[in-house]
């Protein structure tokens, strides 16, 4: 696959400069895995490039060779006109390549400015640490950036999406050229995401090039400049982002065509399974009633910190409930503790899937048999052999690799987890499952596995209580959708009625009129 | 090559090492340690530091840590020796009543870093200290000799030739085994060190568990008491002293990650054994006991490195061999 460095003069915005990166015919293989296959790429000043394609096709470990993090094989790395080899991450810093990565590398309990100078404080003559001088650099990258974050704030008390800014402004610190950002979002709310945006949008101001790499494609869409679809390791493709449709993407991505991206399918019957009746609790949920039927997707739509999550929370028992009732099959349940809600037939598939879901001390099979133990008695005793019989049974059905029977799930990709799970509800014979960002951080392919299980659980008369930020999802996969604002339930609507736009607007409470001059 | 796999997989093989590397040095250093007369001595003083550290080992595993055992097992000496040489009860009801004492003490520790939400490490550093205490202030600091004629063939006695200690600890061994292994309790113990959040979003009962841990490790504690006090015919407040970090290295030397969700029960005997046979070597060298701590400290280093090195160690292995194919990328 010997792909030419060829530089797109009709669609580069940048045709007359040189490329800040050059990459040339960079291989790199790990035992067993060809990461990388002969791939080329050109980053100009001023650009953001990002890069798409599934896990496993070779975006982050691309980024980590650009970032001195591994060292290909063969092939050329060019920046600024020099050719260069970095032997460690520091050596690409140096020279003023940074990369942001998803877990933040900040001390929680440090300063704004500390964690800014972070190992170079600057010194007074007597060799003390210059707290003036540190703070007012610190001011002044923040105000090159117009971010109006407090130098002497404590990091751990900022919000994830301000602690992000305080990575990209350490960088920045450092006078880097080129920013890699990997999956710079994944942890942001919708308002939080834009304002990233716009920062990021200002870097390529100050002739800051950016390698953005995403599975949200329409946020690629929103801000890249060109975008290079990787693989299998092999680069299909760099394009101009306005000369590619997002379904050709998807389709050089995962290769193949998905007639629809969202395959849904309508399986709500007419009998209600929950009842959610003018419901409060002390964290700020507010008077909030609707009703599940059997078999649907209910989707719940709102802004980073709305109070929906608060609300699965509730329903879930690991909030105290202070006013209202939940109605389950027609009669008044009482969850004090997850426990209680387990025991009524309620599943969680938890937003933070590591932190809340994993066991990666067990292997597959007792992540899933975990959620109904009982099941496998035999007098006082656990059945090991009938266990890993769920097992095998559970992880064919889900198409989950197989090796999770044998080895801890921790050495399974994001997508496989989160189907073992899945597995673990379905095992237990929840009859609603709530689903708290089901698809974050996980790969196209793997997302539409997702998918389909809903469509398959809600075949069977599974309910699924939906959170996602990812609005077009939300929209496509659910049956109707309640809109979250302030801890109050604002509207109830079926999803194809709505838009992504009007769901937008009155999630953040912003008129609509408003909302149609953003979508212009 | 899948043979490798399994061995590098395999969370035994560092406590084994250790375990036969300490055996191999001292049985080269010291040619009375093969003796069966001395086996026999092995298997008598590893009994009341193994079955402690059963307890210790599953309040590890819930992803907490008990340091009063110790302590417990000094109360129970002197509680035991207390009730049937002053106060004339029957040997059987006395054993029966220092486990419930031993029990109490275990849900005191467990009640207060679960539900009272303090950590582990500071609860039982309290009860450590308190314990031990008690044991003084009801024996106004005197050790209580020649408890019962009763009590020293608990421990002295023999079985088909076999001294009787071997089967208390078989059998309490093979017994949380099959808790850990076959039981609910048993794999909430392991879900809830693994991942306490998930534990509890999944249904379980984080604070119960931690809860029955503690318990198990204060009767446990008691058990080893009353082996103590039956090997010594005698009820001290000094006893027991290095038990609680002796049942820890145990758990540690075994391969149980204090992080909670890593550890096996088989593992944490060859830990004891390890432990056992480092102070039973270094007692027919003649080493004084300041050495024989240092050498203790150095197989913990030993054990627990080989361990966390292991993965790599075999991956170099791997390397050299070329052509495997690594399945975690």
């Amino acid at each position: 696959m010997g792909v030419e460095l060829q530089i797109q003069t009709e669609s580069s915005p940048c045709e007359i400069k040189k490329p800040l990166l050059q990459i040339y015919k960079l291989s790199k293989a790990f035992p067993g895995v060809q990461a990388l296959a002969n791939v080329s790429l050109d980053v100009f000043a001023g650009e953001i490039h990002a890069l798409v394609g599934e896990n496993g096709s070779g975006k982050s470990t691309l980024a980590k060779c650009i970032a001195g993090v591994h060292q290909p094989e063969s092939g050329q790395i060019f920046f600024n006109g020099e050719q260069v080899n970095f032997h460690s991450p520091l050596d690409a810093r140096l020279a003023g390549i940074a990369t942001i990565y998803q877990e933040f590398s900040l001390i929680p309990s440090l300063t704004v400015a500390e964690n800014i100078y972070l190992g170079r404080y600057p010194r007074t003559r007597a060799g003390f640490v210059d707290w003036a001088k540190m703070r007012r650099d610190t001011l002044a990258v923040l105000e090159s950036l117009s971010l109006t974050l407090e130098p002497d704030s404590i990091v751990g008390s900022l919000s994830v999406a301000e602690q992000q800014l305080v990575e990209i402004a350490k960088a920045i610190s450092l006078d880097a050229k080129l920013l890699i950002m990997d999956e710079p979002t994944a942890a942001l709310g919708l308002r939080e995401s834009r304002r990233l945006m716009e920062l990021i949008r200002h870097l390529t101001q100050q002739q800051k090039a950016i390698i953005y790499i995403s599975h949200r494609l329409d946020e690629v869409y929103q801000i890249a400049d060109r975008v290079t679809i990787l693989k299998d390791g092999k680069r299909i493709d760099t394009v101009s982002i306005n000369a590619l449709k997002m379904s050709d993407m998807v389709r050089m991505m995962i290769g193949f065509d998905i007639d629809q991206h969202y395959p849904k399918e309508h399986n709500a019957r007419p009998e209600t399974l929950l009842y959610v009746d003018r419901i409060s609790t002390e964290n700020g949920v507010r008077e909030v009633s609707f009703d599940i039927k059997v078999g649907e997707v209910f989707g719940l739509g709102g802004m980073l910190g709305s109070g929906r999550t608060e609300i699965a929370r509730a329903i879930y028992g690991a909030d105290r409930i202070v006013s209202g009732q939940l109605i389950l099959d027609g009669k008044t349940i009482t969850c004090r503790s997850p426990k209680d809600a387990v025991a009524q037939g309620i599943g969680m598939i938890p937003e933070n899937r590591k932190s809340d879901g994993c066991f990666f001390n067990f292997e597959g099979t007792k992540n899933i048999t975990i959620s109904r133990l009982v099941e496998l008695l035999r007098g006082p005793f656990l059945d090991l052999s009938l266990e890993r019989k769920y097992g095998e049974m559970y992880i064919k059905r889900m198409s989950v690799t197989p090796t999770a029977l044998e080895r801890s799930i921790q050495y399974l990709s994001g997508g496989n987890q989160q189907k073992v799970i899945i597995a673990r509800w379905l095992f237990s014979k929840a009859r609603l499952l709530i689903m708290d960002e089901p698809t974050q951080g996980i790969d196209i392919g793997a997302k539409l596995e997702i998918y389909r299980v809903i469509n398959e659980l809600t075949a069977n008369g599974i309910s699924i209580l939906l959170i996602s930020s990812d609005f077009p999802e939300l929209l496509a996969l659910s049956d109707r959708i309640a809109i979250v604002r302030n801890g109050r339930v604002v509207e109830i609507t079926d999803a194809n009625k709505l838009t992504e736009y009007r769901l937008m607007a009155i999630a953040s409470g912003v008129s609509e009129l408003e909302i149609t001059e953003l979508k212009n | 090559m899948d043979f490798l796999r399994k061995i590098s997989r395999s969370t035994l093989i560092g406590p084994l090492g250790a375990f036969l590397l300490v055996a191999i040095i001292v049985s080269f250093a010291t040619p009375r340690f093969l003796h069966p007369q001395n086996l026999a001595n092995v298997s008598l003083q590893v009994a009341t530091v193994a079955v402690v550290a059963i307890g210790a080992t599953l309040v590890i595993l819930t992803g907490g840590i008990d340091l009063s055992p110790g302590s417990t097992v000094a109360l129970v000496t002197c509680t035991l020796a207390i009730l049937v040489k002053n106060m004339g009860l029957p040997l059987p009801i006395g054993i029966f009543l220092v486990l419930i004492l031993g029990l109490f003490c275990g849900a005191i520790n467990g009640f207060f870093s679960s539900y009272g939400k303090i950590p582990s490490f500071i609860v039982t550093l309290a009860t450590m200290s308190i314990y031990r205490g008690v044991a003084f202030l009801i024996t106004n600091g005197t050790p209580i000799f020649s408890v019962s004629p009763a009590l020293e063939p608990l421990f002295y006695g023999k079985f088909l030739g076999i001294p009787l200690p071997f089967y208390y600890v078989v059998v309490l061994y093979s017994l949380a085994a099959l808790y850990l292994r076959n039981t609910i309790s048993g794999r909430a113990i392991y879900a809830v060190g693994g991942n306490e959040s998930a534990a509890r979003l999944t249904g379980l009962s984080v604070n119960g568990t931690r809860m029955l841990a503690f318990t198990f490790s204060g009767v446990t504690a008691a058990i080893g008491g009353v082996l103590l006090a039956a090997w010594l015919n005698s009820g001290s407040p000094n006893y027991g002293q290095e038990l609680g970090l002796q049942s820890i290295a145990a758990a540690v030397i075994g391969g149980a990650s204090l992080v909670g969700g890593y550890g096996s029960m088989f593992a944490t005997l060859i830990g004891a054994l390890t432990v056992a046979i480092v102070q039973n070597g270094l007692n027919l060298l003649a080493v004084p006991a300041s050495w024989q701590e240092i050498t203790l400290g150095i197989v913990i280093v030993i054990a627990v490195g080989f361990d966390m090195w292991r993965t790599r160690i075999f991956q170099s292995i791997r390397h050299l061999r070329k052509k495997t194919p690594v399945d975690m990328l």
